[in-house]
């Protein structure tokens, strides 16, 4: 894996545990954590939603609460070495592409969910859109 | 990955739901296409059809009356058949009743007994033979009594949980109101919301026109009485709210950026999953429970949550600007554009300000309807007198007393919406540790909605007379009759305020805009939840851009069908969601206990 080296690996983190695996295979891939990002998209809240009518919550709130909760997970799963947490807003597959690119990453690791017949054409794959719109080689995980 | 993505229940529970809804409307459809049984059956039905056709014909033109009647054909028959059987008590109460009845100037025959359970009203018709001839009679056309199952549903529902819950909608009153007003609030506890900012998001979707139409048209078909009825199913009413609105505490999910989300199709799916019965687990009908109030609660986002709100709040505003008197659906394109830029658009600032003003807006008409029950000072003794006589008349000519009784308690129920589960939705996102904290606070709301303002309304619709279709008083207002038979409830409330002054129908019609407005943004957010729940948020804009066009058929289709429609939708939602919290009563009533021993024992934490 020499043409990774001191490339950025760029993981997706749903909160599933096949994230979370996708997570130790790349950690095995890069080179030291400090090349590791996680991120983890939230989705735009609806302006109707309770929340937000009384701005008792906002994207501060969110990223505070959701870089935390990743944070106890890494801990947790013992892999909190170092590595970079991201939050972002809005479509996932749209969100890790952009990030992908920003941070010039050399490789996205994560996991397809097999989703499929009507949940498939519902939910779609953020997998899929990834591997559409990203820059970079993607790697992706079956179950 | 665990087993349920390989079986996908929900997915398989919605395709059969979806299956069964089909072929049971299909059913129905058919069933209703045959012709009913005997000659006499059938005149009585034609004359009933023209009769509406005379009536709606003088409103509607060209492409509205295409899609009102497609609206009525495909979707309010079939419904109406499935949602509201009334196993045959229609049949059962009416059977003493004189089947038959005769044009009183061409003695033709008309058999006495509707196609169909409805509300039970009498009803005039003009009689064909002599129309024929050229002469007009009316005959008075009794429609049977009918106790439909879902009124049964929501009593029983009601009943049973103020009994399991030891009168919690009593005893936890004032707890209640010291709940809302933050004396026990702790902002770091999990959640989005104060109590207050949860219930008044709550009671921002709850009151709406059914508190201003839906009361003047209880007392159209149940006579004064039933504002009694709906003041008892709002009581009873205020402890399934306090059940369903626990239960949906116990059951949110706490996302990892702090949000919550919770209502009955979590806590039927959830909730169910851990009951047992004799051994088997109650998971797979929880799985179809919950599938069935979330298809059922988008349902009653388009009808009560929307069409409804629309539809009847054109009658008001269009009383006062003449020029949508001819069309309409401009009406219903404004609005579908203001909702429009909120859903769609996502302007926070329009949502938050139309939620934000409705206890503001709540106290002003509470205040006017006050106003002019002073401006009637010696009619409210009479008025109450009127009501409580007619509540316990055996032989009202509205029905009955039961036709009576169960009108009440539909339109409190659609009104308040406790026992359907929709505000549990809302309630969910309150901050606090104690499910029955919120329960409790969740409580007030019917309270607030149907005690306080419904009553209000009822006495203002009594007082003034209008729901007397016989009253010399209002015969020279034009389309007063129509008024009430096409069931142009805020219309006809308007007409009410309006003999204390000029300037109340102009106060109605803005409490109407704003009511109608703010319940349909909530509404949006209930059944937009549900369908995230069924296919995910990524698809979402398709029930936007649904609900936009119910906003916009709200306006064109007739007053009577879109409260038909209505009806069934959101009271149908009482159907998987009282059986659910029935089932999971027992869990509520160990929590309430708890939590009400620790209350006492003054173990809670006061400012």
């Amino acid at each position: 894996m020499s043409w990774l080296s001191r490339h950025t690996v760029v993981v997706p983190i749903d909160f599933s545990e096949d994230s979370f695996a996708a997570l130790q295979t790349a950690r095995e891939l890069a080179d030291e954590p400090g090349y590791l990002h996680v991120i983890h998209v939230l989705p735009d809240l609806e302006p109707n939603e309770p929340g937000i009518i009384w701005s008792t919550i906002d994207d501060e709130s969110r990223t505070r609460h959701a870089t935390a909760a990743l944070k106890k997970e890494l801990v947790q799963r013992d892999c909190d070495d170092g590595m970079h947490v991201v939050i972002r807003f809005g479509n996932p597959g749209h969100e890790i592409a952009r990030y992908a690119k920003q941070v010039n990453a050399g490789l996205v690791v994560l996991s397809s969910h097999g989703r499929t017949g009507l949940e498939h054409l519902l939910i779609g794959s953020v997998a899929e859109r990834v591997v559409h719109l990203v820059h970079c080689p993607v790697l992706v995980l079956k179950k | 990955m665990p087993m349920s993505r390989r079986f996908r229940p929900t997915t398989f529970c919605l395709a059969l739901l979806l299956f069964g809804l089909l072929v049971t409307s299909l059913w129905a459809a058919v069933k209703h296409q045959q012709p009913p049984e005997g000659n006499a059956a059938g005149s009585a039905k034609e004359i009933w059809t023209l009769k509406e056709i005379e009536v709606e014909k003088s409103e509607l033109t060209g492409w509205e009356q295409e899609v009102d009647g497609f609206f009525g054909k495909y979707l309010v028959t079939p419904l109406k058949v499935v949602l509201f059987y009334d196993f045959g008590t229609s049949r059962w109460l009416n059977r003493h009743a004189e089947p038959v009845v005769d044009c009183p100037t061409c003695k033709a025959k008309f058999e006495n007994v509707k196609p169909w359970p409805v509300d039970p009203v009498s009803e005039v018709a003009s009689c064909l033979k002599c129309a024929a001839e050229g002469k007009q009679t009316q005959i008075q056309i009794v429609r049977g009594t009918s106790v439909p199952l879902v009124v049964l549903w929501l009593l029983a529902g009601a009943i049973f949980f103020t009994l399991r819950m030891r009168f919690i909608n009593f005893r936890g009153f004032w707890h209640g109101i010291r709940l809302t007003k933050g004396d026990y609030d702790k902002p770091e506890e999990t959640g989005e919301v104060s109590h207050f900012q949860a219930l008044a998001s709550a009671l921002s979707a709850t009151i709406g026109l059914g508190n201003i139409a839906g009361v003047a048209i209880a007392v159209i078909n149940g006579g004064p009485g039933a504002v009694f009825w709906m003041i008892v199913a709002g009581l009873l009413g205020m402890t399934s709210k306090f059940a369903e609105c626990t239960l949906s505490q116990m059951y949110r999910k706490v996302a990892p950026d702090g949000t919550v989300s919770g209502g009955p199709m979590h806590y039927l799916h959830e909730g169910l999953k851990e009951k047992r019965i004799f051994g088997l687990s109650l998971g797979p009908l929880g799985v179809v429970l919950g599938v069935g109030f979330a298809i059922m609660c988008m349902g009653g986002s388009f009808g009560g949550g929307c069409a409804f709100q629309v539809s009847q709040s054109l009658g008001p505003i269009r009383a006062k600007l003449t020029f949508l008197q001819d069309a309409p659906w401009l009406y219903g394109l404004v609005l579908a554009v203001m909702v429009g830029l909120v859903i769609i658009g996502g302007i926070r600032r329009i949502a938050a300000t139309a939620e934000k003003i409705v206890p503001l807006m709540c106290i002003i008409y509470v205040l006017m309807a006050v106003w002019i029950l002073l401006a009637n000072f010696s009619h409210i003794g009479s008025a109450f007198a009127l009501i409580f006589t007619e509540a316990f008349r055996w032989e009202s000519v509205y029905g009955g007393f039961l036709g009576v009784l169960v009108i009440g308690i539909k339109r409190a129920a659609f009104s308040n919406e406790a026992g359907i589960g929709s505000a549990a939705i809302a309630h969910a996102a309150a901050k606090t540790e104690e499910p029955v904290r919120e329960g409790i606070v969740a409580s007030l709301g019917p309270f607030i909605d149907t005690v306080v303002i419904c009553t209000m309304t009822g006495l203002v619709v009594v007082i003034t007379g209008v729901y007397d279709k016989g009253n010399p008083e209002f015969a020279d207002v034009p389309g007063y009759t129509q008024m009430i038979d096409t069931e142009k409830g805020a219309a006809l409330t308007s007409l009410a305020v309006g003999t204390a002054g000029d300037v109340f129908p102009w106060i109605l019609c803005l409490a109407v805009f704003l009511f109608a407005y703010s319940t349909m943004i909530s509404w949006s957010y209930y059944g937009e939840r549900c369908w995230s729940h069924l296919f995910g948020t990524r698809v979402s804009l398709i029930y936007k851009l649904l609900f936009l066009v119910f906003v916009v058929l709200g306006s064109v289709v007739t007053a009577s069908n879109i409260k038909d429609f209505s009806d069934f939708m959101i009271l149908s939602m009482a159907f998987p969601n009282i059986l659910g919290v029935a089932l999971m009563s027992g869990k509520i009533r160990h929590a309430l206990d708890d939590y009400w021993r620790r209350y006492k024992a003054g173990e809670m934490e006061r400012k």
